[in-house]
Formats: C-alpha cells, structure tokens, sequence
C-alpha cells in the first residue's frame, strides 16, 4: 500500500507541476498534496487505531483542503464541505469503534487487538458486530460506498491531480485497506461480512449506471471509481483481501493514468470539461489519446491488460469463494458490462469523431505525458504482477488466493467488459439517431440516472432540511418560549408577588389595625383551642 | 507567590482608580504591566510545580476570622495549576485588545483587572468562604462590564445574568455554612477548610441537598442544560476582551467548582444523581450544536458552540474516572484557548466590517491571508480535528464516557449524542469558516486590510497552543493526574477503569 501510495504520489507530483503551473498559488497547492502524503502515509503506516484515527481524519483534512483549492469557486466550496461532512461521520464511527475496541480489549495496538481478539470474542458477538460496523461507517464515508458516497463526484471540483491522487487512486481505497488490515476482526463478524459484500456489489451497479449518462468527463471516471471501489468490498466481503488488494493496486495506476489522461485533455482543450464539446481530438493529442485507450482498456478489463487480471480474480471469487453466491456474481457482471460501456463511451465522445467546439486542442508538455507514459505501461504489466502480490501479502492474511477452474463463468466474466465495449460502439460509433431513440424510449430511468437517483435532493429533504429546521426552531421556540420563558417568569412571578405583599403596606392605619385584630384573634383560637 | 498572583490585579485596579481618567498611556502601562506581572508569576509557578505530588502545593495559611475558624488559605494542585496559568493568559490577551478602547477607558481596565483577580481567587481559595469571597468578586465587575460597556440589550443581558447567578451563589453560601455547622457538631469546632471538610463524613440525606445547593451555583455558572439560558444574552451583548474572560475563564469556575468541591464532598449525592446531570450535559452538547448550526451572528454561532463543548466538559467530569476527568480539565483549557481565539477573530472582524452577521461576509480570506491561515487552524481545533487540542480532550471525555461505571446504563447514548454534535460542529463550524472567509466576493470593501502586528501576535500564542497541546498533550496530563488520582480517592468510589491506562493512547 505504501508503495502505491508513493509511486504514484511521485508520479503525480511530476504531472502536476505542468499541470498547476499556471496557478498562482503554485506553492500551496505542493504544499498540501505533500500533506495528503504524509498523512496517508501515516494512516498505513500506523500500529494502533489511535495513529488509525488521527492518519484517518488527516487525510480527511487534506482532501478537504484540496478539494477546495479553488476557494473562489462556490461549488468547490460547497463540495469540500460536503466531503469535509461525511468524513467526519465517517472518523466519528471509528471512534466509537476504537472505544468498543478498548473496553473489551484494553488496547488499541493493531498486534495485540488481533491476537486476543479470537480468543475474546465468538464470531457474530454483539461487541464484534458493533466493532466492525463502527469501522464499517469509517471506510465507507473514506471510500464512497452507498449511503455515504455523494461527496465523491461533487469533489471533482478539485484540481484534476487531486482527484487522480486522492480520490481515485490512494485515498479512498483506505476503507478497503481499513477492512483488510482488520481482517481479523472481520472474520469475526460474517454477518458484516455479507453486508460489506452486498453494498460494494450493489454500489458497483448503482455507480456504474451512474456514469453512463453523466457529462462531464471527470464526474464518469469518479463513478467509475465508486464502482470499482464497490468492486473491491465486494472482494474483501467474500473474503478475498489478497485479491482486493490486487486491484486496489492495479486500479491506482490505470485509474490515475485516466484521471491525468482526462486531465491533459482538459487542459489541451483550456479547461473544457463537458464531453459533448469535445470529439475528434485523436490526432491534435496522440500521445494522450493513446494512453487514455490503454487505460480505457484496463477499467474496462480487456483481456491481458492488468485490470482484467484483478476484476476477473474478483468476479470469479464473488461465485467461488466460501462466502460467495450467484447473486454477487451476477451484479458483478452487470457491473463490468456497465464499466465497459461508459468509459468507451467517453472514449468515443472524446477522442473520435468530428470537433464540436473551434477550440484548438494542443498536445500537453512532456512534464505531463511522462507520467502518462509510465502509468499506461504500470497499467498494461501490472497484472502480471497479481502472484507477487499475493506471494507478498498472503503472509499476512494467513492464505493464499485460490484459482478456480471454471472455464465457462470465466468466458463469461472475459466477455463481459467486451460486451460494454461493443456496446459502446454500436451506440455511439454508428450515428446519433439510435442514440437519440433510446434515449427517448428510456427516459424516465435516463432523468433517474442522470440526477444521480435523485440522493442529493433525498438527503437535502430527509436531513439538510430538517436539521435546519430544528435548529430554527430550537432556537425560536424551546429557548425563547421554554428554557428562556421559565427563568424570565420566575423573575416576573416574583416580581408579581412583591407587588401583591406590598398592597399590605399600604400606609393605611386602619388596614394595619384589622390585621392586628385578625392576627391577635388567630393567635388566640391556636392558644385556647390547641 | 499565589497572593502575589491574586492581588497584583486587584491592587492595579485600585490604583488605576486614582490615575487621571484621561491619561491614557498610565492607563495602558498600569494595566499591561499588571496582567503581564501576572501571567510571568503564573509561568513560575508553573515551573515550580511539582508534578509528583499529590496534594496542595505553594500553600499560604492565615487566620482570618479566629471565632469561625475562618482562614485565609490558598494552594493549588494540578488541576488548578492550569486553570490559573490559564486565567493569566487569557487576561493578558484581554487586557491586550482593548488597549485602544475609547469609552471609559479607565474604568474598564479596572473592572477588567478586578475582574481577573476574582477568577484566580476562585482557583486558588482552598477557605470555603474565601472561595465564596472571590465568587461573588468574579461577578460584580462583569456586571458593570456588561451593563455599561455591552451592545444591544446589555442591560437586560446583564441583570439576567447576574440575578441568575446570584441565586446559585447564595444557595451555595447557604450549603457552605450548613457544611461548617455540620463540621461544627461533629468536632465543636468550625471549619471551612475543603481539605479538612473532604474528609468528613456527611449524612448521605444532607448530602443531597447540599449537592444540589452547591451544584445550583456551579451548573448554571457552567452552564449545564437547562440552565444556560442566560448565556446567549450575556455573550451577544459582551465586549470582546469580558466575553474572552467569561467564556474563556469563568465558565470553567463551575466546573473546577465541581471537581473541587462535589465530587469529594458529596459521593453519595454524585452517585445518586451523576446519571441525570450527564444527561443534562449530553442534552446541552446536542442542543447547543443543533442551534449553532441555524445561527448567522457570528457571536451567537460561537456562543451555542460553547454551551455544546462546555457540555463536553461537564459530561467528562461525570463520568468520575481518571479519562474523563482529565480530559476535562484538558478540554477546559482547550475551549479557553479555542473560544477565545474565536471570539477575537469575531471581533477582528466586526471592526474590520462593521456587522457579525455571517450573510454580510464572502470571500474575506483575499484580503487577509493572515487571519484566513489563523482562523482554519482555530476552526480546525474547534471541530476536534485529531493532532489538535480538541481532539485530544473530546477523545479522553468521550473514552471515560464509554469507560464509565457510573454512567454505565446510558453512556452508549451519551457517546452517540457526543458524536452526532461533533459532525454537527463540523457542519456549523465550516459553515461559519467558509461563509466569511471563501467564495468570491467582488464587494469587498476598499482598503480592507490583513491582521495587524498586534492582532497577530494576540493570535499567534492560541494557535502554537493549539498544536502543541494536540501533538503533545503529555506534560498537561502529567499534572492534572495525580490531583485527578486524589479527587478520585476522597471520592471513595473509584471506577475501577480509572487507574488502568494512562497514557496508552497518546
């Protein structure tokens, strides 16, 4: 992990140098992007939940910072909140767990923790579902799971190197490396397990149907990597870390090489980021047009390439592994179709064609296609790479990732992402009006995908809004006609009542008179009665 | 040297009485001189601490009124060590930002510097009645700070608070001469000393009521929900440098109050009723958060965003182990350096604007790099961002909360609260952060310039602290421990989590 973190933190340091190099505030922006790393690097390299924790909230920090670079930028605002927000659930939930952790454990070193917890907990305990669910709500608000995932395409408000660091290829792949790294205590907790499994299968789909009728070239590859973080938790869910890990790595490179593919092309097209006002690019940007395709073709995991190595690990697992079932293979599938459809379908948009705009497109300096050029080759061998990997990591989850023969769902599995590509070319290769046709037929799910479910404005109405409203309210209503109201009538009532003893004052000699007649005749009847 | 501390400020305020109203510069030196004096004896004392110890150290005993045994006596411990290190430096900082006041210059310094004398009494009295002494000293000068000096409707501001006030305090010198009478039957002999009367052993029925006498006073000091109401008036119509004193200070009076005073006096009492005042608490964290966020006066927002982390604190003083305590008393410093800061970031800016009102300002972070660097680092640590202060107290608050045998039945829920108003506080604080100092605004006015020298250098101690004390919270905790240990002790009901890990989590 640390090495992913570092290569392609390296990699990205070199292309944003070209990339920033206009920006005024060209120093802030290194500095920041060095604390992202520091950060990460201190989220995997710490021993306890405590360092866990603070790496955690840290690298929450630096995105935050980066999402919202362009401070003048309302909606870069807006999204670093956001993303600043769930996060914030998200380190909230970790604590808690972190608590649960040292009450039944007494310690939060990683060692200790796992080699007391077999011993302390039976598998599906209260103590360890708690546990692992509190955790659960960490690594999904850090890597955009359903239901806390729509910080994520909002944060490509950020500079695109930022997105291609932190928001698809280290940060957010953390809740993966959490649920690994905690393997242990997951083991413990099955029932989290299949959670864990089903919200990545369904946030594989859900994502997937997303991007492909999004516009804006970065938000698709952002659902993109929504969708193949849901991949990866659907590996760790069925218990596959090893191969989780596998591409989680093989996903950094070709994930970020399309961010800073699509980056050079929004650059060459000065800062042009909706698809539809791009088209025929090809030969005025070779070198990124190729390295775009290379890394198409990896998402899409067209045979050879390295994410066809690790997402057919993933799919065949998701049937084969013990806690695998044809359902999870089955959205898994739906999912690499989808996958395949969308990013050709940007590919085509883009780089095919005819020009929509009279922008002149211009290659970008050798600054930026460098580091193209070693991602797309990390993108094409890294598959390669898988047993090494596995060899590495197997110490650590104790096993070694199996290879089940099974020719016919791995023909289906191979097909799959084909099947999207060829998808993606029938529509968008042959003329505009079968495109338009189903756009019509399906219109309603169009306008569903298209506004994101519709999330945005669910939560606006479901928790924004009310959250609002009770302040308000609290504010106008408990405080000044409740808690305010009461102590100031004290105050009045006391007041109320002084005025009333003081009517006995009243100077008047023959009222003094009566009430000592009345008092006299009260003492009186006590005496002689009593 | 704790009398040094104490009547430094009381004397410069004396004397500042007798200076020419209109020389300004005397003014000026009296008052800076006397603040600084303070806070570099505080720094000594400080030095001087001996962290190994227990009890009370640099004691000071004289008798005061021999027929009730009534004695002048002072010494600190751990916890409050820091509170008068504290009280010093948020004074001096106070004292700092209104040297340009224009109105009653004079006697504003006064007040403020009586001011500052009452509040480090009331940390170093170990006499019940010279604690009761300086209590009442604490308030008389804030209401003519408020009433005289205050914006909007201070009058009625200030009247609240004070009545409010009043009417704990004088229950409480009512508890504080029924302990004496009790001390009296037991022994034929007064005593007001807290060191002699924790021991003693009080009818848990009289406990009762002496708790809640005593508590009336510290938890709407605090305050402690329900009873913070007049804290949103009192802080909106405050001036700067008192609101820093008030809520930097003086709120954690109540607090050190109930660590120093309820918890080893009355343990039954605790017991019975620990549950339902952390209720209280926790309700406040919430309610105070919830409000905040529906806030745009920048003073309010930072107001219920008080009475949300003051709650914080009180609730880990309720949970009655060694976590939750500490980090009280590390959250009471915490908040005292946040909420300062924010207050005089508040104020910077209304000077610079001319309003608070949050829907006035956009995109201020162009025209002042400074603060906007300054003001992300304080919003930072008020939202609990791990690696600064806030974390680490909201962090050991919370653990004691979940750790607690006391609150054991409902802590779950007590910790979920706290949770819900830390991303709450994430959501107001940003909101407040973003809302003045991001986005683009064209309508900046002309001429609006960055932070001065002098603001800067008001600002600079708050955010070193904030970092240090987050990364390095370790020589914090090594003193409040041991006095936190013997509180613990005398409250005879050690939690039993309590001495099991101290430092295992830093």
């Amino acid at each position: 992990m640390l090495l992913i973190i570092k290569g392609v933190g390296f990699v990205i340091h070199v292309y944003s140098i070209g990339y920033m190099e206009k920006d005024p505030e060209f120093s802030r922006f290194f500095s920041y992007l060095n604390f992202f790393i520091f950060s990460m690097s201190l989220l995997v390299l710490a021993a306890d939940f405590f360092f866990l924790i603070v790496g955690w909230a840290f690298v929450g920090l630096a995105s935050y910072l980066l999402i919202g670079f362009w401070k003048e930028k309302t909606s870069a605002v807006l999204a670093a909140r956001k993303a600043f927000v769930m996060n914030v659930i998200g380190d909230v939930g970790m604590v808690i767990a972190a608590f649960i952790i040292f009450e039944h454990l007494g310690t939060l070193n990683f060692l200790e923790v796992f080699a007391t917890a077999k011993s302390t907990f039976r598998p599906n305990d209260d103590a360890i579902l708690l546990i692992t669910m509190f955790l659960l709500v960490g690594a999904f608000a850090k890597s955009a799971q359903i239901p806390l995932h729509t910080w994520l395409a909002d944060a490509m408000e950020g500079p695109t190197p930022v997105s291609a660091l932190i928001h698809a290829a280290t940060m957010v792949t953390a809740g993966v490396y959490l649920i690994a790294r905690c393997h242990v205590l997951y083991e413990l907790a099955p029932f989290t397990m299949y959670l864990i499994a089903t919200v990545g299968a369904v946030t594989a789909i859900f994502a997937g149907s997303m991007a492909i009728v999004q516009y804006d070239i970065k938000r698709v590859i952002a659902y993109s990597t929504m969708s193949q973080l849901g991949f990866m938790f659907l590996a760790v869910g069925v218990g596959m870390y090893s191969i989780a890990m596998f591409h989680l790595m093989t996903h950094a490179f070709f994930k970020a090489l399309l961010f800073l593919s699509a980056g050079s092309v929004i650059h060459g097209l000065n800062d042009e980021q909706d698809i539809r006002k791009m088209g025929g690019i090809r030969h005025s940007m070779p070198i990124t047009h190729v390295t775009f395709l290379i890394g198409s073709l990896a998402l899409a995991g067209f045979p050879l390439t390295s994410g066809f190595f690790s997402k057919e690990a993933i799919i065949i697992n998701s049937y084969h592994a013990d806690m695998g079932n044809i359902i999870f293979w089955a959205m898994a599938i739906i999912g690499a179709v989808m996958t395949g459809f969308y990013i050709f379908r940007v590919y085509f948009y883009v780089f095919s064609g005819q020009p929509r705009t009279n922008v002149k497109a211009h290659e970008s300096p050798v600054i930026m296609i460098a580091p193209l050029g070693l991602l797309a080759f990390l993108s094409l061998t890294a598959g390669f790479g898988g047993g090494m990997v596995d060899d590495f990591l197997s110490t650590y989850f104790g096993a070694h990732m199996p290879h089940p023969d099974d020719i016919l769902l791995e023909t289906i599995g191979l097909s799959a992402g084909l099947i999207g590509i060829v998808g993606a070319v029938g529509f968008y290769m042959t003329g505009k009006d079968r495109l338009e046709f189903v756009k019509q037929m399906l219109a309603p799910l169009y306008d569903l995908l298209f506004n994101k479910y519709y999330i945005d404005e669910i939560y606006d109405f479901l928790i924004v809004k009310p959250t609002r409203a009770v302040g308000a309210f609290l504010e106008e209503r408990a405080e000044k006609f409740g808690v305010d109201f009461a102590v100031d009538q004290v105050g009045v009532q006391i007041r109320e009542v002084s005025r009333l003893i003081s009517l006995w004052q009243s100077g008047n000699v023959r009222l003094y008179a009566f009430n000592m007649i009345v008092g006299v005749v009260t003492i009186l009847m006590f005496v002689v009665f009593l | 040297m704790l009398t040094l501390i104490v009547f430094i400020p009381l004397i410069a305020a004396l004397v500042l009485l007798f200076v020419n109203k209109d020389d300004a510069g005397t003014i000026r030196t009296i008052s800076v001189g006397a603040a600084t004096l303070t806070f570099l004896i505080s720094l000594a004392l400080l030095s001087r601490f001996d962290s190994s110890l227990q009890g009370m150290q640099f004691t000071e005993t004289f008798v005061w009124v021999p027929m009730f045994q009534i004695n002048y006596q002072m010494g600190v411990d751990g916890i409050s060590l820091w509170l008068v290190v504290l009280t010093a430096f948020i004074s001096l900082i106070a004292v700092c930002f209104s040297l340009d006041r224009q109105v009653g210059f004079r006697n504003f310094m006064a007040l403020l510097l009586a001011l500052e004398a009452g509040t480090l009494g009331v940390f170093v009295a170990l006499d019940l009645i010279l604690f009761y002494v300086f209590w009442e000293l604490m308030l008389v000068p804030t209401y003519f700070l408020i009433g005289i000096w205050g914006e909007g409707r201070r009058v009625y501001a200030t009247t609240k608070f004070v009545l409010y006030t009043l009417v704990g305090s004088l229950l409480m010198l009512l508890g504080i001469i029924w302990l004496g009478l009790i001390h009296f039957e037991a022994t034929q002999q007064f005593s007001f000393d807290i060191q002699v009367l924790s021991h003693m052993k009080i009818d848990p029925a009289d406990q009762v009521w002496l708790f809640l006498f005593f508590l009336s006073a510290f938890a709407i000091k605090i305050p402690i929900f329900p009873l913070h109401s007049w804290l949103p008036h009192a802080y909106v119509s405050s001036p700067i440098p008192v609101l820093l004193l008030l809520t930097g200070v003086m709120s954690k009076a109540g607090a050190y109050g109930i660590i120093r005073f309820c918890l080893p006096l009355f343990p039954d009492a605790v017991d019975s009723f620990g549950l339902v005042i952390a209720f209280g608490a926790a309700a406040g964290i919430v309610y105070g958060a919830w409000i905040a966020i529906a806030q745009s006066d920048l003073k309010a927002l930072v107001a219920y965003s008080s009475i949300s982390h003051l709650g914080f604190i009180a609730l880990g003083i309720f949970a009655l182990n060694g976590e939750g305590i500490e980090g009280s008393v590390l959250q009471m410093v915490n908040h005292g350096i946040i909420a300062s800061a924010l207050f005089i970031i508040v104020g910077i800016l209304e000077k610079k604007m001319g309003t608070r009102n949050l829907k006035d300002f956009r995109g201020l972070g162009k025209a002042m790099p400074l603060l906007y660097g300054m003001f992300m680092l304080i919003t930072l640590a008020a939202l609990g961002l791990p690696g600064l202060n806030g974390f680490v107290g909201e962090f050991l608050i919370l653990m004691g909360v979940w750790t607690s045998l006391l609150l054991a039945d409902l802590s779950v829920i007590y910790v979920l609260m706290a949770g819900l108003a830390i991303v709450f506080a994430s959501i107001y604080m940003l909101y407040m952060f973003q809302g003045a100092m991001q986005e683009k605004n064209d309508k900046i006015p002309e001429g609006l310039t960055d932070i001065n020298f002098r603001e800067f250098g008001l600002l600079l101690p708050a955010c070193i602290l904030v970092v240090f004390i987050g990364l390095y919270p370790k020589p914090f905790i090594d003193r409040v421990s041991p006095s936190v240990e013997s509180i613990l002790t005398l409250e005879k009901n050690i939690n039993l989590h309590a001495g099991e890990d101290k430092s295992g989590h830093h």
